[in-house]
């Protein structure tokens, strides 16, 4: 066995306890301690990735030398590679472009917590993508719940607050359906590791036994971490949480924590269930369905939001639904195509959250989207990022949002029967992200003098936030890189789900 | 040698951001300023501003103009040194950007580079009514880039590229003033644009996976062993395109933008929106129909009926709504939502006679288009007049200007031997020669009466320039049109025309020395609309070759 096979737990493990010792350290150090960890577990998870493309196969790792159906085991292939590097990425600029917020929004005595809370938020993260075993993969869902209420209380205002208790119910709602799932799953197979229960539903499958109990167990599973991940009708706790909590906390939770869920949603239906099994038992319609509402109802909300910070998080909700409608497709290219959007939406949301920051700023503090007039021009980088973030969203092509419809809808094209309600979705909601994101863009270079607005004067140059131009010029090549070099990071995931399975 | 197509792309789009760049900074440090009535009257403006002021405004002119001059000149050579291809990079597997250049892109790209630099020597005068110039011929640039580049496409995905970053960067143009009335009028077109471009999109999902190749062939490349028991969808996608393209050039039910953005946008905004930017939606649909899916995959079916009858309730739909209206820029909006549908007609009855007139009419109608609202424009400049209404006796203010605008208005008439005569003769020819059925004579007869209202619509414009009614008549008449444009939308024109009702109406247009910079391009575009038509050979075999080629 080579060493770069040993990362994944590494960096799990070395996440995991990254938490525990910000919490002794002082505030300054735990910082730097907490930003040290993600860039290094960033940079062996890229040792991974790169071992697995050349090796061009999937390995499972045991942990404690236990064997098969009793020890517990991660399994690397480039799929999980990808998405931890990816996620990392993000992670970091996320917590780089909200340093600033979080050091004045969130108590001093408070701020190691944070720290402490964001380690867990990644090692669970990472957990979820490598787990080859479904309880550890329950166990890892529920911290990471624990840890992004976490991020999302730590800002100690009323509206936090309630926001929190809000997500804490639904998503214990979302653990509770999900443990059920995985209950009756052990009950039907007698395995909780992933590939072993893969064999056993094949064979219950060709026997024809136990095919109620087995849809109840996919239906709650998927209900589960549908709640969990915001999927529509379940999203009413996302505008406040990501509206309300610091910067770097709506920006992980938009782009990172919903994704984990998903990405172990698709674990479910190919490495457990087996995605034939999935496609059969019509449950995916159910979650096309509730995609393609969700793509329509977030954006229509979004319009007739003021707040730009929750505009952004009722985007979020619509943009869950493209990836739900994706796994709706019931074909391989509909699952890359979600994965595609986990990818461009993650780049995207994190940036305009974080640039939309950069525009309060420059606005007396002020959410609301007429304050907002003119703040492209005080703040230059922030309004440059936010006018490439929406043109990605509404889809232009160059940037990512492009690319990942037009896979959607190459997707849909070989599907039957889905065709038209998902290109009618894909419209619509392109409309709908168009309105809200044009308006919000023509809003911020419009000069105020002219408008006859009185705002804020306070300019902000790119020399004086050195560390969020960094970041949100990061986030902006990470945007192109996406739109202009898709093709090599398709392959990848074309190759990755099939090595997934 | 296929890079040296980039170049009059790029050029004037980093140009264009450069400009942009520094006017940003400029942005914010320009204090409010108060927006008198003087400072309107744009030559009082220039004595008002410090002389530093005027020295860079000649300086922003002198680099726009040499930029643009130049990416004209290379566009022009890119475009006529024979045919090239160039692929810039893949967008993802099997999807090029890709530039190639053909005879319809060479039509194009003269017809917009030579509108493009007179309209932008026109522009230097006028917009320093408006302000913000560096703005202004900032975006101007960039979408000159972004045009050049739309011509040069050699695929349905570049050409959706390019098109949707003409939507957005023609947006800033619309919204000029910053007004109210002037962000919504650019979040109409933005919609009615965006509308447009995904049902585009979405017919191009379908003939990349129905088309051999994606770039552009004469007669099509659609592969009909494939094809063959989806002819129902793909038709759909085909009609999807149409109307989604024709959004841009003005045709039923996506044609509303137009009058809407024309009276707020700035005249050179308006005249390249009308005269250029909606003969770019004609450019999508020629390579959707002609080149990609191919004539003879649509001929007969109901989506050629469809696409017909779209076309001629526009051409008769706009001409009644231009006769209708009372502002001069809406009015011209409206005759451009008809005109346009002309050519539009002309491809919809896929004869190589109608298609020639189609083309001769995208050349004509753009330079005429272009004349006739830079008339609009130097009387918004000049006397602050917007209203038809208002216009009475301006022949005695303004005498070169409106012997301008009644050339244009005859060759848009169609009246011999100016230019609009020929392209609607091979018009209705070609519908009288293709096998369409009750088209081919119900066709020509809307184009006719189509011809009689827009003479309607133009001449009473003439007419009561040069011979106004009496004295007190004309005065009945100045207070009701006066007091009905009230109630329009745009700002500054109802600025202006309570600047015209305060003073006695007639004597509103005082000053009228039109300055030569405004005037020249106007003759220019006024004398190639005449010009065309009494030399329009070379002009006739050049589309008539692209005719024969797709058809």
């Amino acid at each position: 066995m080579e060493l770069v096979q040993n990362f994944p737990f590494l960096t799990i493990i070395l996440a995991l306890f990254s938490g525990p010792l910000c919490s002794i350290l002082k505030s300054k150090a735990a910082k730097w301690v907490n930003t040290i960890v993600i860039a290094l577990i960033l940079v062996m998870s890229v040792a991974v990735l790169i071992f697995t493309i050349q090796t061009g196969e999937a390995y499972v790792y045991q942990m404690g030398h236990f064997s098969a159906p009793w020890g517990n085991e991660i399994r690397v292939g480039i799929l999980e590679a990808l998405m931890a590097v990816f996620f990392c990425v993000v992670m970091l600029l996320c917590m780089l472009g909200g340093r600033r917020e979080l050091a004045e929004e969130v108590e001093e005595t408070k701020q190691n917590l944070y720290y402490v809370m964001v380690g867990l938020l990644l090692s669970s993260l990472l957990a979820l993508i490598y787990t080859n075993d479904l309880f550890t993969a329950y166990v890892f869902v529920e911290i990471n719940t624990i840890s992004a209420c976490g991020l999302i209380m730590i800002r100690q205002n009323g509206r936090a607050i309630e926001a929190a208790t809000r997500y804490m119910i639904m998503s214990l709602l979302g653990s509770g359906l999900l443990l059920m799932g995985i209950c009756y799953l052990y009950d039907l197979t007698g395995h909780l590791l992933m590939s072993n229960i893969k064999e056993q539903v094949a064979l219950l499958q060709q026997s024809g036994e136990y095919h109620i109990p087995l849809l109840i167990a996919i239906t709650l599973m998927s209900v589960g971490l549908a709640i969990k991940s915001a999927l529509f009708p379940f999203h009413s706790w996302v505008p406040d949480a990501y509206g309300y909590s610091t910067l770097s906390s709506a920006a992980i939770l938009s782009s990172l924590v919903s994704k984990g869920y998903i990405f172990l949603v698709i674990k479910i239906f190919y490495r457990v269930i087996g995605f034939d099994v999935i496609r059969e038992s019509k449950v995916i319609n159910v979650l096309f369905v509730f995609g393609v509402l969700g793509m329509i109802f977030g954006s229509v909300n979004a319009i007739r939001e003021n707040n730009i910070r929750r505009m952004i998080a009722w985007s979020s909700v619509a943009q869950i639904g493209y990836i739900y409608m994706g796994f709706g497709l019931g074909t391989t290219a509909g699952m890359i195509a979600s994965l595609f959007r986990i990818l461009s939406h993650a780049a995207t949301k994190s940036m305009l959250f974080i640039s939309a920051s950069g525009l309060t700023d420059v606005s007396n503090h002020d959410t609301d989207f007429f304050g907002l007039t003119g703040s492209g021009y005080r703040n230059k980088i922030a309004g440059i990022a936010f006018t490439v973030g929406s043109l990605s969203m509404v889809g232009i092509p160059l940037f990512s949002g492009f690319i990942s419809k037009v896979l959607f809808a190459s997707a849909a094209y070989d599907t039957s029967g889905k065709l038209i309600p998902a290109m009618i979705a894909l419209a619509l909601s392109t409309l709908l992200n168009s309105i809200y994101f044009m308006k919000t863009v023509i809003r911020i270079y419009t000069p105020s003098h002219r408008a006859g607005i009185a705002t804020d004067t306070r300019t902000i140059a790119i020399r004086e936030q050195p560390q969020k131009t960094v970041v949100l010029v990061l986030f902006i090549a990470l945007n192109l890189v996406l739109g202009l070099g898709s093709q090599p990071i398709v392959d990848l995931l074309t190759k990755g789900l099939e090595m997934f399975g | 040698m296929g890079i040296w197509i980039l170049i009059p792309i790029f050029l004037p789009v980093v140009a264009g951001v450069l400009l942009l760049l520094s006017s940003a900074k400029a942005e914010e440090e320009t204090p409010p300023r108060c927006a008198s009535a003087a400072e309107r009257a744009g030559h009082s403006k220039n004595a008002a501003r410090g002389a530093g002021a005027a020295k860079s405004l000649t300086r922003l002119h002198c680099i726009t103009a040499a930029v643009l001059v130049v990416s004209a000149v290379l566009a022009l050579f890119a475009a006529w040194s024979g045919d090239n291809s160039y692929t810039w990079f893949e967008l993802m597997e099997g999807i090029p950007i890709y530039f190639q250049i053909d005879d319809v892109g060479r039509l194009f790209v003269t017809v917009f580079s030579i509108a493009w630099v007179l309209v932008c020597f026109y522009a230097f005068t006028y917009m320093k009514h408006e302000g913000k110039e560096q703005r202004f011929f900032g975006f101007y640039l960039i979408v000159y880039g972004v045009l050049v580049a739309l011509c040069f496409s050699g695929n349905l995905v570049t050409l959706y590229l390019f098109y949707e970053l003409m939507t957005l960067t023609s947006m800033p143009m619309v919204l000029h003033s910053g007004t109210r009335e002037s962000i919504m009028a650019a979040l109409k077109y933005l919609f009615y644009s965006m509308c447009g471009a995904y049902l585009g999109l979405f017919a191009i999902f379908f003939l990349y996976k129905y088309c051999d190749t994606l770039t552009f062939t004469a007669g099509g490349t659609l592969n009909l062993a494939l094809a063959e028991g989806h002819t129902g969808i793909l038709l759909a996608a085909v009609m999807a395109a149409l109307i989604g393209f024709g959004a841009k050039a003005g045709m039923f039910p996506l044609h509303a933008w137009l009058p809407t953005a024309h009276p707020v946008a700035p005249a050179p905004a308006s005249a390249v929106l009308s005269g250029i930017i909606a003969k770019a939606g004609v450019l999508a649909i020629i390579r959707v129909v002609f080149y990609t899916v191919g004539a003879d995959f649509i001929r007969g079916t109901w989506v050629q009926t469809a696409w017909m009858s779209l076309a001629l309730l526009t051409v008769f739909m706009g001409s009644m709504l231009a006769f209708r209206e009372k502002v001069f820029k809406k009015r011209l909006a409206y005759s451009t939502v008809s005109q346009v549908s002309y050519i539009l007609f002309g491809l919809s009855v896929l004869s190589p006679t109608a298609m020639e007139g189609a083309l001769l009419h995208v050349v004509f109608h753009a330079f005429i288009k272009c004349a006739l609202f830079l008339t609009a424009g130097i009387f918004i400049f000049q006397a602050g007049l917007s209203n038809v209404d208002q216009l009475e006796g301006i022949g005695k203010k303004m005498p070169k200007t409106l012997w301008c605008f009644t050339f244009a208005s005859l060759a848009l008439i169609g009246i011999p031997p100016t230019s609009g005569f020929i392209s609607k003769w091979y018009l209705a020819q070609g519908a009288l020669e293709a096998e369409v059925g009750a088209y081919s004579w119900a066709g020509p007869a809307v184009l006719l009466l189509s011809a009689l209202l827009t003479a309607g619509y133009l001449l009473p414009i003439v007419t009561n320039g040069f011979f106004p009614k009496k004295k007190e008549q004309g005065e009945a008449v100045q207070k009701e049109g006066a007091s009905a444009h009230g109630a329009t939308i745009t700002a500054y024109a109802a600025g202006n025309a309570s600047a015209a009702d305060a003073e006695d109406g007639s004597s509103a247009a005082a000053s009228a020395e039109v300055p030569l910079g405004m005037l020249i391009p106007l003759a220019a575009f006024a004398a190639l609309a005449v010009l065309l038509g009494i030399f329009p050979n070379p002009l006739i075999r050049f589309v008539g070759q692209i005719a024969a080629s797709v058809l």
